[in-house]
């Protein structure tokens, strides 16, 4: 059973009055699936809104992922109540670039949400992404704070190391999950990228991830594979992440990366701090895994 | 028909400051700006108790308690105004009262005991034992709602919509879930709250509820200290009720009175319990009787006999010589953190008021009140416990909310370098110590500048005999700031690896931390 046909079970449970909560046992076919080298776009610019809409072009444009009538799915990381500058979480102007390109591309709910690790309220304000979303206007994009009724219990199939967590429901049920994580230093893994993202959907003692933490991350990516990944390396962490705290350990490079495969997005972003992919234990367990390609020369790069 | 008389403004004025309690109550809460931009506090703000006894206490004057001096005034003009038009909980036990039926009469007078509280209150405060949170009607008020009857609403409400939302056919919950977000945006608080003592602090308001079955306000005429407090400084209020000469002594208005502040030949009242309700002089057939300015003729009487009036001193310096001798005070407490800004020992227990606004405000329900760990004396001062919740790095909330400075204002640059405690690892437990596994959880939260945990990276043997690379985490002591969010977020059941203990100048009091 694959994302698509998780819409019908849902139906189908909240259909009847059930007293157990229900077991979703999802493994993508989509695992080794793709053999040509991925498309990967990357861009340069101070204007955040061109940029994206720019760096999406060599993949297709929005359109090319997002129909109309899809219920979309963003999910930034909003994780850290600190502010744009300091690098800690995705800068609004992109996430509301995204949102906005979504709903040109004739999507018809785009929800934007993360489960963050200071307080949620502060974290989106302070963010400055509730603010930027709110600023669009209309009742299309719901930037709304996590609700724990809706995690729901998952079987993971392929897991090598987890074969079972909790997921959002809005992030299982979505027909198009675009995940835009800020590049940044992480104590642990080195690096948090995109599939490190992935966390923001997950329920549960997320700590407990950490123990094996490149092989988990995979596992849960298994469930959740984005459709299209939004790398924010505008401003990138360097030391002191996940949530830095000072602009002395910012970098600017004003830099989006962009692609359809996660793994290689996350491989080229990693690049941006001079490490190689294999370095990042979840880059490297996922593409075991067949997730994607992290193979620098045999992605498809394109610069813009 | 309805009249519009007396008591129709009454009415309205007690509607109006309960519905400001409530929006206030709801108010105290992160807003989206790092400020809360109204008075919240205000209903302890203009509590003279609370200023007395703080006065007493700590020997300070504190500002932000000077619009108390407006409700002196208030009653110095008008008499006991105050608890018949404004106070919240005057109004809550009228409306208890309607509801179970409360008799104005039990034919016993209790009077005297809440002169004797109050004496106690302000004589051990004298000797820098603050009482007054036990019985300041705002303190039990706000406290109870916010330990107690806050969370058990939003549970039942929550009880309610939740199983519509999980197990309801998809057109109901399509129904009852734009509902649950209106009450959410409306009256419910922005998330389920769990207390220490919320049992006893809902009881006790319960019992203060409960003791209207036996007469009309008998918390007000019987216990309240503000009450007395306010009766007597109504002595000189020179607005009172006169009945006219033609008043046939028909009596038909004393016993109903609410406060029973009638004298037994039902002509004359004492003004010190009248709280100007003005039902006597609207139910009075003839309106033979009225309220007008005039010099008081009649002196009055504060119901206290000369020897609880010896007894109340007495226990009032009893008390704080007791508190003094209790060992908790000696017991190191390594775990009992202050919030962020707190004042320091002895200054904070005196300080300190009980109220509770803190506690509600903490957006991690991090703050939760003591029970017996400081004494009898500390029970329902803040503490803060970092497995429940931690302080939230950039948060400077409870200091903005407390009406006496018992927490102190913090910008957001001092609350960053505030030391609330220090963490300490117990590498008997900590997974990358104790089990050769990554973990450090801990590191990645740390919002210090540098980071006050850093970590080793180090090459063990693990239990399989396989050597693995690890980083092992330790704490820099000088850039601990003890908020707790390491010991909060550690992934192991039960007690975190990592704890924060006293440090700072509450430590140096009493000898203990590090
Ligand atoms: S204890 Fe910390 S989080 Fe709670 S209100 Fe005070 S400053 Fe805010
Ligand atoms: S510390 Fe808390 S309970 Fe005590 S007076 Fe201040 S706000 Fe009220």
């Amino acid at each position: 059973m694959d994302r698509r046909n998780f819409l019908k079970q849902v139906a189908v449970w909240s259909g009847g009055v059930l007293l157990v909560e229900p077991v979703f046992r999802i493994t993508p076919d989509l695992l080794a699936a793709e053999t040509v080298s991925p498309l990967l776009s990357v861009g340069v610019g101070k204007n955040y809104a061109n940029l994206v809409a720019s760096v999406l072009q060599p993949l297709g444009g929005m359109a090319a992922f997002v129909k109309p009538g899809d219920q979309v799915v963003i999910k930034p990381n909003i994780g850290w109540d600190r502010a744009p500058e300091q690098a800690a979480n995705t800068h609004p102007e992109i996430v509301k670039a995204v949102a906005e390109l979504a709903i040109l591309a004739g999507a018809k709910k785009v929800l934007v949400f993360d489960r963050t690790c200071n307080e949620e309220r502060r974290c989106y304000m302070n963010s400055g992404i509730k603010p930027a979303l709110d600023s669009i206007g209309g009742r299309q994009i719901q930037c709304s704070y996590v609700d724990e009724r809706k995690f729901v219990p998952v079987t993971i199939e392929k897991g090598r190391s987890i074969n079972k967590w909790s997921f959002y429901k809005d992030a299982l049920e979505a027909d198009c999950y675009i995940n835009i994580p800020v590049a940044k230093h992480h104590g642990l893994s080195r690096l948090t990228l995109g599939l490190k993202n992935t966390m923001g959907v997950i329920g549960g003692n997320r700590g407990k991830i950490h123990r094996n933490m490149g092989q988990n991350l995979a596992d849960l990516n298994t469930v959740i594979r984005a459709d299209l990944t939004i790398i924010d390396a505008t401003r990138i962490l360097l030391r002191n992440g996940p949530q830095g705290g000072s602009t002395r350990d910012v970098k600017v490079l004003d830099t989006i990366v962009a692609s359809s495969d996660p793994v290689a997005a996350d491989a080229y972003a990693t690049t941006l701090f001079g490490l190689r992919p294999e370095e990042i234990d979840s880059t490297r367990a996922a593409a075991e895994m067949g997730l994607g390609e992290m193979r620098l020369n045999k992605i498809d790069i394109r610069m813009v | 028909m309805f009249k519009i008389t007396l008591r129709t403004f009454r009415k309205l004025s007690q509607l109006f400051f309960l519905a400001l309690f409530f929006l206030l109550f709801r108010l105290t809460d992160y807003s989206g700006l790092d400020e809360i931009p109204y008075a919240v506090n205000i209903f302890f703000r203009w509590d003279p108790l609370v200023a007395a006894t703080v006065l007493l206490s700590a020997k300070v004057l504190v500002s932000l308690l000077l619009p108390s001096l407006f409700v002196i005034a208030l009653t110095m003009v008008f008499g006991r105004v105050f608890c018949g038009w404004i106070c919240p909980m005057g109004t809550l036990l009228d409306g208890t009262g309607k509801v179970i039926h409360a008799p104005a009469q039990s034919g016993q007078s209790l009077r005297s005991v809440k002169y004797v509280l109050l004496g106690i209150i302000l004589v051990s405060s004298l000797f820098g034992l603050q009482l007054v949170g036990y019985l300041d009607p705002f303190s039990l008020l706000v406290r109870g709602f916010t330990l107690a009857v806050d969370p058990v609403f939003n549970l039942l409400v929550t009880g309610f919509f939740d199983p519509l939302y999980r197990y309801a056919p998809q057109w109901l919950s399509n129904i009852s879930e734009p509902v649950y977000g209106v009450l959410q945006d409306s009256v419910l608080p922005y998330k389920q709250t769990f207390f220490q003592l919320s049992t006893l602090s809902g009881c006790v308001l319960l019992a203060i509820f409960a003791l209207e079955k036996l007469e009309k306000r008998f918390w007000c005429r019987n216990l309240c200290p503000l009450g007395a407090l306010l009766a007597i400084f109504s002595r000189f209020s020179i607005f009172r009720r006169f009945p006219k000469q033609a008043c046939k002594g028909c009596r038909d208005c004393a016993p109903n009175c609410r406060m029973n502040a009638f004298d037994s030949d039902g002509r004359q009242l004492r003004h010190e319990e009248c709280t100007l309700c003005m039902d006597c002089v609207d139910d009075c057939v003839n309106q033979p009787s009225r309220f007008r300015f005039a010099v008081p003729n009649s002196p009055m009487q504060i119901d206290m006999s000369r020897r609880s009036f010896i007894g109340a001193g007495l226990a009032g310096i009893t008390l704080p010589l007791l508190s003094k001798v209790d060992a908790a005070h000696t017991l190191p407490r390594p775990f009992l953190l202050r919030p962020p800004g707190a004042a320091d020992g002895n200054e904070f227990f005196s300080r300190c008021v009980r109220c509770g606004e803190c506690m509600k405000v903490c957006i991690q329900n991090a703050l939760q009140p003591c029970f017996l760990e400081s004494g009898y004396e500390g029970m329902f001062t803040p503490r803060l416990i970092p497995r429940l919740g931690y302080c939230e790095f950039n948060c400077t909330l409870c200091g903005q909310v407390c009406p006496t400075g018992a927490i102190g204002r913090l910008s957001q640059s001092e609350k960053h370098s505030f030391v609330i405690g220090r963490a300490v690892f117990d590498p008997a437990r900590c997974l990358p110590f104790a089990d050769q596994s990554p973990c450090i959880v801990c590191e990645e939260h740390c919002p210090t500048y540098d980071k006050a945990i850093k970590f080793q990276e180090v090459t063990v043997v693990n239990r399989q005999g396989k050597s693995v690379a690890l980083k092992q985490p330790y704490i820099i002591p000088e850039l601990c700031i003890g908020c707790g969010i390491c010991e909060n977020k550690c992934p192991l059941p039960g007690d975190s690896a990592v704890r924060v203990v006293r440090a700072g100048k509450q430590s140096e009091e009493d000898g203990f931390g590090y």
